[in-house]
């Protein structure tokens, strides 16, 4: 399988990254030795060690799709692959998979020691375990993807860059004022669920313009970055739209009973 | 007799690229015919690594078509790539992965790998298969860049200045592999470098780039019988307005003497002139060369 060659590849000279995820899962493991007060300590290492896992999962997974393309196209390196009979979604998701093969198998290198040495493993139950492990993948992947593009957009040092920066200050703004709008009117489990869906269309679109920038860029660095920027800031601009039907629909079909009072009652 | 475009192991039409304002290649067209070993020459930022990269499918051309085997490059990378070996001007591959794993990484991509080939190549190159690709030397990451192209036995090879920074020996023992190969297979090869005194032997056909433009695209045997190099001593009396006949496409005199490179006629009339011949190098310094030796 092509995607996994690609995926071998990246994972080829990166694996000090698991060697320090297991150097901090031992560090970890020494307080709980040399604390006064063991319980308390167990307690504090085992949360230490999943915090850590996850936080550590999360800044390789940074690093990795801060580099993970843009690197090799500066180095010259990305011809390499382009070389060879590839496929461009071959090797974006052989990269990807790297990225969030190595950030997982690194949080739980770190957190692992703790967690199994505390005890914590017993109070852990499947259910548990997936869910650290599913936030855990998920942050990765945003992370990954969304500084893959930054990456690209930075180090290609084009004028594309104002739209990107327009996008994501028209994104934020679009966000703000509908947050703003469902706290007005106290609907917060409905923005978390709009938050929630926010994130997933903009974590599509990162995946799409990641892809195109592989596929359409190639070796061009501008153009890879031309490609994003028009890709997220439709996405961006279609996520938010999504978003603001999303909130009058709320808005509209909310029973009478949970509306907030009008405004001269909370005066009151 | 005609070949069929289809055929055709690299077909460029009118292709273009340029960049902002820049204008770095205009309006390139050729063709190279199967078995055919095609050097593309040309000063530094004359146009060849943006073309070499539209050959590749690396970037996409903003003018013209580029299609190696009767196939849009652009849109058939991928499987165009089975039948294209490539060596690129800067050894690119990863530089933490050994060559073995290099060897396993490409063998396991291309379905007609010849690994008793690839090996032998290797071994006979002198390669530390163990070593990391960035830690061996510019000829080693060279020859290894070689042998991993060689490997999938491909119909067209595509070589960007394979011989940049190599020394005497190690670019002669990358011509004999090339020799070697296109004994053995004849195998269609399209090169680039600035190596001209190496391939004069090797290239059956040259094109010369010039600030983004083809100034050539002829067989060797027609350049060289289409110029003439002679020369005059300082004691001959030869005006360089008696060459005008001759079309001369450079010339130079001064208190050793002088000599020109002519275009057309028989030099061989005027007295004095000694007839001498031509190398590549020389046609390529006269045609590319500061414009204030070259005549109009």
């Amino acid at each position: 399988m092509s995607i996994f060659a690609v995926t071998r590849r990246e994972w080829t000279g990166r694996r000090n990254a698991l060697l320090l995820a297991l150097g901090i899962g031992v560090i970890q493991l020494l307080g709980l030795y040399f604390d006064p007060n063991p319980v308390t300590t167990q307690d504090k290492a085992s949360f230490m060690g999943v915090f850590s896992g996850t936080m550590l999962a999360w800044v390789i997974a940074l690093l990795f799709g801060a580099t993970m393309v843009s690197r090799d196209l500066e180095e010259r390196r990305f011809g390499f692959l382009l070389n060879q009979p590839l496929h461009p979604a071959q090797i974006f998701l052989g990269k990807v998979m790297a990225g969030l093969g190595l950030a997982l198998v690194a949080g739980i290198l770190a957190s692992l020691p703790s967690v199994l040495l505390s005890g914590l493993w017993r109070q852990l139950g499947l259910k548990d375990v997936g869910s650290i492990l599913g936030v855990g993948l998920a942050g990765s992947l945003v992370l990954l993807l969304f500084f893959h593009a930054v990456s690209i957009q930075v180090r290609s040092r084009s004028l594309w860059l104002l739209l990107d920066l327009a996008a994501w200050a028209g994104f934020f703004l679009g966000v703000r004022w509908l947050s703003l709008r469902l706290i007005d009117t106290e609907a917060f489990p409905d923005m978390v669920h709009l938050w929630g869906g926010l994130l997933v269309g903009v974590t599509l679109g990162l995946g799409i313009a990641g892809y195109l920038q592989v596929a359409q860029g190639r070796a061009d660095l501008q153009r890879g970055h031309r490609w994003v920027s028009v890709t997220m800031a439709f996405t961006l601009g279609l996520v938010l739209l999504a978003g603001w039907a999303d909130v009058a629909w709320v808005l509209k079909h909310r029973p009478p009973a949970a509306k907030a009072p009008p405004a001269r009652v909370q005066i009151r | 007799m005609t070949i069929q475009a289809a055929s055709l192991p690299v077909d460029c039409r009118q292709v273009g690229v340029r960049y902002g304002h820049t204008q770095a290649l205009d309006r390139a067209t050729f063709q190279v015919e199967p078995g055919q070993v095609y050097a593309l020459l040309g000063r530094n930022g004359s146009g060849k690594t943006s073309l070499v990269r539209c050959l590749l499918g690396h970037q996409r051309p903003t003018a013209g078509r580029v299609e190696l085997f009767g196939q849009d490059v652009w849109s058939s990378r991928q499987a165009l790539m089975h039948r294209v070996g490539v060596v690129a001007e800067e050894p690119d591959a990863p530089p933490l992965m050994t060559t073995r794993q290099l060897v396993r990484f490409c063998g396991g991509l291309y379905p007609t790998w010849d690994q008793v080939g690839v090996d032998q190549r290797l071994q006979r190159f002198r390669i530390p298969m163990d070593l990391p690709f960035g830690r061996l030397s510019r000829g080693q990451k060279g020859q290894v860049a070689l042998a991993l192209a060689l490997g999938p036995k491909p119909a067209l090879l595509v070589l960007d200045d394979p011989t940049l920074g190599l020394d005497a020996v190690a670019r002669r023992e990358v011509y004999d592999e090339l020799l070697g190969e296109l004994g053995e297979r004849g195998t269609t090869v399209l090169l680039t470098t600035h190596d001209l005194a190496g391939i004069e032997g090797l290239a059956d056909r040259i094109g010369i780039l010039h600030q983004g433009r083809l100034l050539v695209d002829a067989s060797l045997e027609d350049l060289k019988a289409r110029h003439r190099k002679v020369s005059w001593a300082p004691t001959q009396a030869v005006d360089p307005g008696d060459l005008a006949p001759f079309a001369p496409l450079w010339s130079r005199a001064g208190s050793l003497g002088g000599e020109a490179i002519l275009t057309q006629g028989d030099p061989s009339q005027v007295p004095g002139l000694q007839a001498h011949p031509l190398s590549l190098e020389e046609l390529f310094v006269a045609l590319v060369g500061s414009e204030s030796e070259v005549a109009s």
